[in-house]
């Protein structure tokens, strides 16, 4: 199968990574059927994976994985979940992406990985202040388009 | 407590047709709860998340 990335790209990519200091898993969610972006989406994230041994990553279905799905809150496909890593636990810090990460998104994709490996969201003290506050959760939908 | 989902509109029209996204980003908080269109500074998206989550 041709590849996706080209040899530039990944070169960039790899550039991107290298000061990556803690490992990051990523969670795949496909689904056999009505998923028109399933199989390319899927095939982008192993060769981004593939660039650099501080990503993991784990292939699930939505339906045959209904309980995991439902554990991390993954409701479409493809869904991705990106976690933080250290040695066998996974920890999750809600960040996800329903849909293919194509164009912008493929950015985004990457900038992701990079944060959740510097376990840190750079957020302001006051918003940390207040999501520590917080009783009951929050989900926030980003709604983006490819171009 | 806190996650977040980047949903790609096209993919998910009918997602996105419930939220009337017009304009992209749209940031949906809470199904609904409140939306804020474009990429805002933090302190908008906090003083939202405040306001909705002080009623």
């Amino acid at each position: 199968m041709a590849t996706l990335l080209n040899a530039d790209v990944r070169k960039q990519i790899e550039d991107a990574f290298a000061p990556m200091k803690e490992s990051v898993h990523v969670m795949f969610f496909g689904q056999k059927e009505n998923c028109e972006y399933c199989a390319d989406a899927q095939q982008l994230l192993e060769e981004v994976v593939e660039i650099s041994e501080k990503i993991s990553m784990t292939i699930y279905d939505l339906d045959d994985d209904a309980d995991i799905a439902k554990n991390y809150n993954v409701d479409k496909a493809p869904g991705i979940v990106i976690a933080a890593k250290d040695g066998d636990v996974i920890s999750d810090f809600g960040v996800r992406f329903a849909g293919i990460p194509s164009g912008h998104e493929f950015t985004s994709l990457i900038q992701d990985i990079i944060l959740v490996s510097g376990r840190d969201s750079h957020l302001s003290d006051d918003t940390r202040d207040f999501l520590k506050a917080l009783t009951e959760p929050v989900l926030l939908q980003v709604f983006v388009t490819p171009t | 407590m806190v996650q977040a989902e980047m949903v790609g509109a096209m993919e998910f029209q009918e997602l996105s047709m419930k939220h009337n996204v017009s304009g992209v980003p749209q940031t949906t908080i809470n199904d609904g709860a409140a939306n804020v269109v474009g990429a805002v500074p933090e302190s908008n998206m906090l003083a939202e998340l405040k306001r909705i989550t002080a009623k």
